[in-house]
């Protein structure tokens, strides 16, 4: 129960030693307090600046990005980068995809992990620490970037969504937290369902799901997060352009601005894609939704990261 | 009995041997089985089209400002002109070096692979994955005439492998073309009553000139310098000194005409030269010491706010960066881009001839439309009506033709503002001036779409004498291994040295004992491997 004496000093820190010691120690833990707030305080603004700063970068005209001059407002306010970008229709292709490829990619990951992490937490499966070290293994070693592709094209996976979902559906330390997870639930409740009537799918589906949902809550955020940033897996298995997912677009965009490839002829003034916003306006463009994700599994998150964490 | 069953299956086993191994010696292209769809009298002048409809993969380098379209009239015209259709597989222009090393590494890359630069193909030469192309030139009409009538052959030599073969078809122009130079703010040149520097010593002038003028402010304040310090200034002092290539152009080794040998660039009188010059100009303030180390966009700050009047830069960055920046802050200020300073050695175009070009995979010469593959190359990126169609392309369509023969958009096509308000564009719409397709070739293509200050430009600079390429000195695989395995540490001094004398962190007096530095990393065992190699080359060759 070691757990729970770190909760409860935890969380009686503040009102316990000022009954006990009286004044001069509420005083300490006032200015520990007014302290608190103040760094807290920077923190919240150390992080967000950089984030309004961008917004507001990404709504700037260049010169004045150039010249230094736009930090929290937009100064030349324009949007004509959001309309370049929003107005190609492969923007938006390519935005369907990776909407399609991380829920997708997400969904299979989750039922491979939870599938794999629950067999791992029983302690009496025979084999365990083999399967374990299977999983192990593949974080200190891969067979390495071509031997991968040779076996995806080789499986038929290429310009597929497989070819992205299936190569890293398990992620070993999503792996490691769930496992750890499941090990902290009590035996007894799995044994009562089991003498229940319940066999092991039963006892999974109805039992152990329903509560993990703030691990698997965690496991789908980290996840989607995972797949919606990544790029590498469909730049190097989709040949078309059609089925690239937006960040790789939007790379592909930034890398045509800075101008390192051209065939010598010199771009329109008005085409001219200022770079500098162009870049913040990516950065808004593929964050922003899974930003508005957070809020709603924020507290699943942080529940269950502790869970896994401490109790294994 | 046994004894004779066996000497029998060894000879049967010999022969069989003997037999593939000529098969596999005969490789001339006049094979029948090779020449589906191959036209018999293919010639400069002639229009290619294949005897039958063909179709070759492509790797295709995906531009963002004009993406992959199916339906660009590029694509159906070439095929109806030619009979050939082309697979592309996109690969976005921002990681398409990588894709290709993944592709032919993985056996998977598709027959044609363009745009690559000539020191990207040593990588790939030992894994036998590419074509030696230099063995099928007979095939290749056009592109023979265009060496022979241009004198390309020096150029061409300088991509030979250790084999004596060269395994890219380059871009070739007739001409030099020289991008990069200084930018000035002639409006402060106005001011003070001064011309346009001619040589560097001019330039040293002018930027005295400003200092005096503006006192609080560096004059030169220089950009490109990551992940190098001064990529570009480094590059133009080393290139006007008669080097073959300094910062974000690095050459190890210069050759000297005089001495009839290579020598260590960074350790030449020439080097000692330019470093002595830059230090002067930082230690007199004319050059920000920042120059070495900021990045672009603060490069470009200063120049926006008037803290600085000359920076490196090209055509594009002229029109896309420092005008726009500065119409913002100062619309009084003026910038153009003056023609390369000239230095010691003398009025010359430095640039190169030969440009980015195109690898074909090995496995294209089992293809049974092989010659038909080659002649489709051949017409495409080295006839003057491929060329003219990959850059303009349908007359009547896209472009007409005055009587002198001058190309210009039709109405309703525009290319960078050409025709403004026209409703079509001639990359986005149509596929051409495509960076995968129109390369090379001569002056009136490549600079069809220059502005024409930058016709300007490159007009002083044709008159210039083009630079003479250095004599070839291919490398086996293992004095290229051992080469490069020297070569981090080197240049890493050079940087780090050419950066103590410019800021003077380090007299110029020590000059020798940087040079016996780069002796004890290996420079003459360098020189040595390079020289014998170039002897080598040379004995086999003449």
């Amino acid at each position: 129960m070691v757990t729970v004496d770190a909760a409860e000093r935890a969380t009686e820190v503040g009102p316990r030693p000022r009954r006990r010691r009286g004044i001069r120690q509420t005083r300490g833990y006032r200015v520990f307090q007014v302290v608190n707030a103040i760094i807290l305080t920077l923190v919240v603004v150390v992080t967000l600046y950089p984030f309004v700063n961008i917004v507001a970068r990404s709504m700037s005209h260049e010169a004045y990005i150039i010249a230094g001059q736009v930090n929290l407002v937009p100064r030349g306010f324009t949007l004509d980068t959001y309309q370049l970008v929003m107005s190609d229709p492969l923007f938006w292709t390519n935005y369907r995809n990776t909407v399609f490829y991380t829920v997708t990619a997400t969904l299979i990951s989750i039922v491979m992990t939870t599938c794999y992490a629950y067999v791992l937490s029983k302690k009496h499966l025979k084999g365990r620490t083999a399967l374990i070290g299977i999983a192990v293994f593949t974080m200190f070693f891969t067979g390495g970037l071509i031997p991968n592709y040779v076996l995806v094209t080789s499986l038929g996976l290429k310009n597929s969504v497989w070819a992205i979902a299936l190569p890293n559906a398990i992620n070993v330390f999503n792996l490691l937290v769930m496992k750890a997870f499941f090990e902290s639930l009590p035996v007894e409740l799995e044994e009562a369902a089991a003498v229940d009537g319940l066999n092991t799918y039963g006892i999974l589906l109805r039992i152990v799901l329903p509560l993990s949902k703030a691990i698997v809550a965690t496991m789908v955020l980290f996840y989607a997060v995972a797949f919606w940033n990544s790029w590498f897996a469909a730049f190097l298995y989709m040949d078309q352009q059609e089925l690239w997912p937006v960040t790789v677009y939007l790379r592909n965009l930034i890398a045509g601005a800075t101008g390192a490839e051209n065939i010598g002829a010199i771009a329109e003034a008005n085409e001219v894609q200022a770079e500098a916003t162009l870049k913040s306006v990516t950065i808004v463009l593929t964050t922003l939704p899974i930003l508005l994700v957070y809020p709603f599994v924020q507290r699943y998150f942080v529940r269950g990261i502790m869970l896994g964490a401490v109790k294994g | 009995m046994f004894r004779r069953s066996w000497r029998h299956a060894a000879a049967a086993t010999a022969a069989v041997l003997a037999l593939t191994s000529v098969t596999a010696c005969s490789d001339d292209p006049s094979d029948a089985e090779n020449r589906a769809g191959a036209m018999e009298n293919y010639a400069v002048g002639t229009q290619f089209k294949a005897t039958e409809p063909v179709s070759f993969s492509i790797l295709y380098n995906n531009h963002p400002n004009y993406p992959l379209k199916n339906d660009w009239l590029f694509w159906s015209e070439l095929k109806s002109r030619t009979n050939v259709s082309l697979e592309k597989v996109a690969v976005p222009l921002s990681d398409y070096n990588q894709k290709r090393s993944l592709l032919i590494g993985a056996g998977d890359a598709p027959l044609l692979i363009p745009k690559t630069y000539p020191p990207d193909v040593h990588a790939y030469v030992s894994s036998g994955a590419i074509l030696p192309v230099s063995d099928h030139l007979d095939l290749m009409p056009n592109l023979k005439d265009k060496i022979e009538k241009w004198n390309l052959q020096p150029e061409l030599d300088t991509l030979r492998q250790a084999d004596g073969k060269f395994y890219l078809l380059p871009g070739v122009h007739e001409k030099p073309w020289h991008e990069y130079s200084l930018a000035v703010r002639t409006d402060i040149l106005d001011e003070l009553n001064l011309e346009v520097p001619k040589t560097w010593d001019d330039v040293y002038t002018m930027l005295k000139a400003m200092k005096a003028k503006y006192p609080n402010i560096y004059p030169f304040s220089d950009r490109y310098s990551q992940p190098n310090p001064a990529g570009n200034l480094l590059n133009l002092l080393a290139v006007s000194h008669g080097l073959e290539g300094a910062g974000w152009n690095f050459q190890h080794v210069s050759w000297n005409a005089q001495a009839q040998k290579f020598e260590y660039t960074g350790a030449t009188e020439q080097y000692k030269q330019m470093l002595q010059y830059l230090n002067k100009l930082v230690a007199e303030k004319l050059l920000d010491p920042e120059s070495f180390t900021q990045t672009d966009d603060l490069a470009r700050q200063k120049l926006a706010n008037s803290k600085s009047f000359v920076i490196s830069g090209n055509a594009q960055a002229l029109v896309n960066d420092y005008r726009p920046d500065l119409a913002a802050t100062n619309p009084k200020a003026k910038i153009t881009k003056i023609p390369l300073p000239v230095g010691p050695a003398g009025e010359i175009n430095p640039a190169s001839r030969l440009e980015n070009g195109m690898m074909i995979s090995s496995k294209a010469r089992d293809s049974k439309n092989f010659v038909a593959m080659m002649q489709f190359v051949d017409w495409l990126w080295y006839s003057d009506e491929g060329q003219e169609f990959a850059r303009w392309g349908v007359e009547g369509t896209t472009f007409v033709k005055d009587a002198a023969g001058k190309h210009s958009l039709a109405k309703d096509v525009d290319m960078i503002g050409l025709n403004p308000g026209a409703p079509k564009h001639l990359q986005k719409d149509f596929g051409f001036a495509n960076g995968v397709f129109a390369y090379g070739g001569k002056p009136e293509l490549v600079q069809a779409f220059f502005s024409p200050e930058e016709q300007e430009f490159q007009q002083v600079m044709n008159a210039r004498t083009p630079k003479s390429p250095p004599p070839p000195f291919p490398l086996s695989d293992e004095e290229r291994e051992q080469v490069s395995l020297w070569e981090t540490p080197l240049k890493d001094l050079v940087y780090q040295a050419t950066l103590q004398f410019v800021l003077g962190q380090r007299d110029l007096a020590q000059w020798d004992a940087y040079v016996a530095e780069l002796k004890s990393k290996n420079m003459d065992a360098y020189l040595e491997t390079v020289n014998k190699a170039y002897e080598r080359y040379r004995e086999k060759h003449n």
